[in-house]
């Protein structure tokens, strides 16, 4: 693997990783999905750069555009959470718990 | 400019350890800024000055923007930075599993360049990564009208789920 591949693919697991892992705060898991999405951006666009194929330059740019609408959507959630549950703390989401 | 970059791909990853191991949402969201910096620098060292600048403007100036004030919602009154024993904990586990990663996939280490080496082939008064997004607006009008549309119904999904009062998305009861 050559070092700029390594590096963002490494990027993702660990944002991934981050995300499986969570500990408190919901805000971190959304912030390690945040972390996956500039991963893949980073990837699209080294890919468009490394292999010259100037026309795959969409591809990042739409990939932002839908990362943002996953974001907000996510903060829309975390707001929600924190409305009725007082906190984004995890272990306030207990209402499935027996 | 290789050494250059080398500093840049090692921020990224260290950026997005300290995101991964979890620690109060301002410090992770000060590594995610450091390393969308970083990332940009990347980009720029690899040819790509209109995405690196789309990065910056989008991702930082909009989303990360967004999310460092989301972070008033996660206040606590003992924040946890990455010199607490459980963040310190996890920040080694991945410190070791990028470590190993690398050592796992060490073929082909050196079949790329780090940099570009030759890009211009013909004077052009346009880069690639510029013309190539104007595809977005000429071939790749569909997806364009599909993104405009997907971001419509993003907003009107924000706004019923943060509709509160008596008829909101999440109930504790």
């Amino acid at each position: 693997m050559t070092p700029v591949h390594l590096s963002f693919s490494s990027a993702f697991v660990l944002g991934l990783m981050g995300l499986a892992f969570h500990r408190t705060h919901l805000l971190s898991a959304l912030l390690c999905l945040e972390g996956m999405m500039l991963s893949l951006f980073i990837a699209l666009a080294l890919w468009t750069l490394q292999f010259e194929s100037t026309s795959f330059s969409t591809a990042p740019m739409l990939l932002l555009a839908f990362s943002a609408c996953e974001a907000s959507t996510g903060l829309a959630l975390l707001v929600a959470t924190a409305r009725t549950h007082g906190t984004d703390r995890l272990q306030n989401l207990n209402l499935l718990q027996c | 400019m290789t050494y250059f970059m080398f500093m840049l791909l090692v921020a990224l990853i260290v950026g997005l350890i300290a995101v991964a191991s979890n620690p109060t949402p301002y410090f992770a969201a000060l590594g995610l800024v450091v390393a969308a910096g970083v990332g940009c620098g990347v980009l720029v060292g690899c040819g790509g000055s209109f995405l690196s600048l789309v990065l910056f403007l989008i991702y930082l100036g909009g989303m990360l923007v967004v999310f460092a004030y989301s972070a008033a919602l996660a206040a606590e009154p003992f924040p946890e930075g990455w010199g607490s024993r459980c963040v310190a904990g996890y920040v080694l586990v991945y410190l070791l599993g990028v470590i190993l990663a690398g050592g796992m996939f060490w073929g082909g280490w050196y079949e790329g360049s780090w940099i570009i080496i030759d890009n211009l082939k013909e004077f052009s008064m346009l880069r690639g990564d510029v013309s190539g997004v104007a595809v977005m607006y000429s071939f790749g009008g569909a997806m364009l009208v599909i993104c405009a549309w997907v971001l419509l119904l993003t907003l009107l999904v924000v706004l019923e789920l943060t509709r509160g009062l008596s008829r909101g998305a999440l109930r504790a009861v």
